[in-house]
């Protein structure tokens, strides 16, 4: 097990750096840094060389590349072009982004594993059918139109919530965001807890659970759920990851100022140390949710944990 | 692929382990198909029973599935309508998407404009009809990139192995580690040409690990085939193994993810649009006309509604025709 | 009479329209003995097995007719909670494939001592203390260590000797054993075999063994059933049957196997393949693979003639067969 978790850790390495030297010449293709410093006027050349000196910007991408990630393993994002320490703006961004994320995470287990429990011990009957076009109907809806819709019935035209979330983001004011954020990955839970249960209801060691004589609760819970929801939880594991990164368009409905918030504004100002820091974390964060999700994996399935 | 957060499903459904009550029908749902007996007299009520019996192959059968889903038949006809709108949209709208009245600007709807009119005054019938075609061109080539590349990338891995295979996958987690919203935002904010081509390049460029991916797991289990095998062991030579008889048998989840990607292809230019680094006005979009239309909400929802549902209908039918191609090709769930 | 079925029906929906999978079953089992049902794959014999236990998957599969008495009460008549206590308490089964037939994720500890925790009501620690017992009842080494270990860390034939443990666990009056050792590699399959034998004694259980093979009933079982089409077409003690079949689809099974007191005999095999369910033959099912069909066979359908005072025999020649 401990060898397992070392050999991910290094499997971890080359993706990381491959993604946020990816994520860096992005950034760099994005345009001249130094033209955004100076608002609308056009620099004028001493400035934005001194500028370009200052960032380093005139020394060779790799090399930039280098020099940022050395900063950000002591804990030095940078700064943004309008003097803020980005650690800063992450310290206010990603505690939002985080409630959110939960409140979304709730609703995929909530909602998705009990419909996909239901339907999946169901299967064929009209619940089953109905939950599954809902679900298709779920994924095909892009996040932005489920969002705005929502927000107009909701919090426009029946008045229910408050349309946009206030600066403080409390978890209240994130139940509509969190459950627009969640839509699609919940319908996914929904199909996935629907085929496994499925899929293991007929399985060997559940009709040998029922030939045992155990109550139907009991084959349902110990035997078929426990190993239905092992692909589940993984996929909402990995998920958490997702959800952080994919958060802008929620956010800019919502106007939650969370990281998709800081990330727009810092990809529309042409703010490369913002993006860049955000990403990072992301990606790291997407990557731990993905080791975690392995070792849980091997914690849920003996199978691997002996292999 | 062995950091895959899922394992194969056979680990998990335990593959050959069927359910002994489904063997036994399972025999009898598919009777063999040799003919029993020959020589012998047949005996007059099994002779036509026995005509029913032909042997069908995976897509026939799945075709014989499909042509009686309402479901497949249903998107397939939105389809159907949606590429012939795309190409003729003057068949059903008569007047010009960019030709708009201020002076008309968020008015419900009126004789000759059924959907009324959006915040600049422009018809919003007109302009929806418009914007299929920018999710249809959108759509399918991105498909047709992502398709291309992936497959043939994840095949000569699944079929080779070895470093190239380590490497693509190193790449594959390297392009899912990063969300595609936001590459999206910061690869397409520098872009100044306003056309669907860097939108599709985008798509291209961070779709292709997904069927990469499947078709490298795919090649990999039809490989496992004892006609591989055999094909192999008669000396067939690596080109005529990989496309006359892995890639046939191996293209089926392919197809399926491919034609369900499609239908996120067109929400993903959607939200681009919406987000204001897809497409840019004059041109038209579903995702512009959205986006615009958002700021009026309180006071002209129409413009926002018509535009999303018409994006939510052929996302939906790009889906569930995916879907039914599935469950239609999926024996297991027979 | 331990357990009595009496023409037991059974039908599957399946896309090519309704499978007659046993059709008016008859059989019985007294305490201590051994009956073998013997038939191909799809003759009904495990959708026969399963309708008895209870654990028939339905929908697709319904039972459409007959009785199953169990110590003089019709199971078919009990509600769903009376039936479940009879299951794993008065009647167990063993599965052929052990290894899918066994939860991956819990222990086999936690898989043997459930039984008693579900029906007799022991705590956790006791039901451990339990499983271990079994364990080395099915003389399974280092039982105490194992105890702890999940599925897959056994051998085959330690995983089926895992199953007979739980079969036997609460000393049920009958076990139905369904190709218990049809996965097993030979030398395993003996060893397994001979365990059943010695634990059905020691209990005097009834034993249902479903299997395929002649080879394993002839050393076991008192009687055999052959079942060909969803029905018993030969019922007989296991001596009579081998001395001389009275249906000529036992004979054709009895000649289709290598034996070492006829070596240098062609083997023959019975020409043709099972019917299809959903459309069997009119009159004798087994008329077209039949080598003394005659037209009679073709539109009488033989019921369970009685051949002599312990055996009886679903055919029209069945005196003809027998003297053959």
């Amino acid at each position: 097990m401990g060898r397992y978790v070392v050999r991910r850790l290094v499997q971890m390495v080359p993706v990381f750096i491959g993604s946020t030297l990816l994520i860096f010449l992005m950034v760099n293709v994005m345009g001249d840094p130094v033209a955004g410093l100076c608002g609308d006027r056009q620099c004028d050349p001493a400035t934005a060389a001194r500028l370009r000196q200052e960032f380093g910007l005139d020394q060779p991408v790799w090399r930039q590349y280098l020099t940022y990630m050395g900063n950000v393993f002591t804990g030095d994002f940078g700064t943004a072009f309008n003097g803020q320490e980005v650690t800063e703006l992450m310290s206010t961004a990603f505690p939002v982004t985080l409630r959110l994320t939960i409140v979304a995470i709730c609703f995929e287990i909530l909602i998705g594993v009990t419909l996909g429990v239901l339907t999946g011990l169901r299967r064929g009957r009209p619940v089953d059918t109905g939950v599954l076009l809902l679900t298709l109907v779920v994924v095909s809806v892009p996040t932005f139109v489920t969002g705005l819709l929502l927000q107009l019935w909701l919090g426009v035209q029946w008045g229910w919530i408050r349309p946009s979330v206030s600066p403080a983001a409390p978890f209240g004011e994130l139940l509509l965001p969190g459950l627009v954020l969640a839509s699609v990955s919940l319908a996914y839970v929904t199909r996935l807890t629907r085929t496994s249960i499925a899929e293991n209801r007929r399985s060997d060691y559940v009709r040998t659970a029922v030939a045992k004589g155990l109550p139907r609760r009991r084959v349902v819970t110990r035997h078929l759920l426990r190993n239905s929801l092992i692909p589940v939880v993984t996929f909402v594991g990995a998920d958490i990851g997702f959800l952080m990164g994919g958060a802008i368009v929620t956010e800019r409905i919502f106007n939650i100022h969370g990281v998709g918030y800081q990330l727009y504004q810092g990809i529309v100002r042409q703010n490369t140390q913002t993006v860049v820091g955000f990403v990072t974390v992301l990606v790291l964060v997407f990557l731990l949710c993905n080791l975690v999700v392995d070792l849980l994996y091997a914690v849920l399935d003996p199978r691997i944990r002996y292999a | 692929m062995p950091e895959q957060p899922f394992p194969p499903e056979g680990v998990i459904a335990g593959g050959g382990a069927m359910d002994l009550s489904a063997t036994e029908a399972g025999t009898v749902r598919r009777p063999p198909a040799a003919p029993d007996g020959a020589g012998e007299p047949a005996p007059p009520a099994a002779g036509p029973a026995e005509t029913a019996d032909r042997p069908r192959s995976l897509w026939s059968d799945a075709w014989r599935d499909l042509r009686r889903n309402p479901v497949f038949l249903a998107s397939a006809l939105v389809i159907l309508f949606l590429a012939v709108i795309s190409v003729w949209p003057s068949l059903i709208a008569s007047g010009s998407p960019l030709k708009c009245d201020l002076a008309r600007a968020q008015q419900g709807s009126a004789p000759g404009h059924p959907f009324g009119f959006d915040g600049q005054g422009c018809d919003v019938y007109t302009r929806t009809v418009y914007g299929a075609r920018t999710s249809v061109v959108v759509g399918v080539c991105a498909t047709l990139g992502v398709a291309l590349l992936g497959s043939v990338l994840g095949a000569l891995a699944g079929f080779f192995g070895g470093w190239w295979d380590g490497v693509l996958s190193r790449i594959t987690d390297v392009f899912f580690a990063i969300p595609v919203v936001l590459g999206g935002l910061v690869l397409l904010s520098v872009v100044t040409a306003n056309s669907v081509w860097p939108v599709v390049g985008f798509i291209v460029l961070l779709g292709w690990p997904q069927i990469s991916r499947i078709a490298r797991g795919s090649v990999i289990t039809v490989q496992q085939n004892d006609y591989v095998q055999a094909a192999r062991a008669l000396g067939a030579s690596p080109a005529r193994l990989l496309l006359r008889h892995i890639a046939p048998n191996a293209v089926a989840p392919v197809i399926v993810v491919a034609t369900i990607a499609l239908g996120t292809y067109i929400a993903l230019e959607a939200t681009l649009s919406y987000l204001g680094v897809g497409l840019k006005p004059p041109s038209v979009s579903w995702g512009i006309d959205i986006s615009a239309a958002s700021p009026y909400v309180r006071t002209a929802p129409h413009a926002l509604l018509w535009p999303s549902g018409a994006l939510a209908v052929t996302v939906l039918a790009f889906i569930m025709l995916g879907d039914a191609v599935r469950d239609a090709l999926d024996p297991k769930l027979r | 009479m331990l357990l009595d079925v009496r023409d037991l029906k059974v039908e599957f929906r399946t896309r090519d329209g309704i499978a007659r999978a046993v059709n008016g079953v008859s059989f019985g089992v007294d305490a201590g003995e051994t009956l073998a049902v013997l038939g191909e794959s799809g003759s009904g014999k495990s959708v026969t097995a399963q309708a008895v236990m209870g654990i028939l998957d339905s929908p697709p599969g319904r039972i459409t007719g007959g009785e199953v008495l169990f110590q003089g009460r019709d199971l078919l008549r009990l509600g769903e909670e009376e039936r479940r206590r009879v299951r794993g308490a008065g009647m167990a089964m063993i599965f052929q494939d052990a290894l899918s037939s066994l939860n991956p994720v819990l222990t086999v500890g936690d898989q043997l001592g459930e039984m008693f925790v579900v029906h007799r009501g022991m705590s956790r620690k006791d039901a451990r203390a339990k499983a271990v017992e079994l364990m080395d009842r099915v003389r399974i080494p280092g039982a105490r260590e194992r105890v702890k270990q999940y599925p897959h860390q056994f051998s085959g034939g330690m995983r089926q000797r895992i199953m007979i443990a739980m079969a036997i666990a609460l000393e049920p009056a009958l076990i139905i054993a369904d190709e218990p050792t049809t996965a097993l590699d030979v030398t395993v399959q003996a060893q397994v075999m001979d365990l059943l034998a010695e634990l059905r004694r020691e209990y005097r259980m009834g034993l249902v063994l479903i299997t395929h093979d002649l080879g394993v009933v002839a050393d076991v079982a008192d009687r055999i059933a052959v079942m060909y089409a969803g029905r018993i077409v030969e019922s007989a003690p296991v001596h009579d049957i081998y001395k001389a079949p009275a249906h000529p689809y036992t004979r054709g099974l009895l000649d289709s196997v290598p034996r070492l007191d006829l070596k240098g005999r062609e083997l023959t095999a019975i020409r043709g393949l099972p019917p299809n369910l959903t459309r069997i033959p009119p009159g004798c099912a087994f008329h077209p693979r039949c080598p003394m069909a005659r037209d009679v066979c073709r539109s009488d359908e033989p019921p369970l003639y009685a051949v002599s005072e312990v055996r009886g025999s679903a055919c029209h020649f069945r005196t003809e067969c027998l003297h053959a």
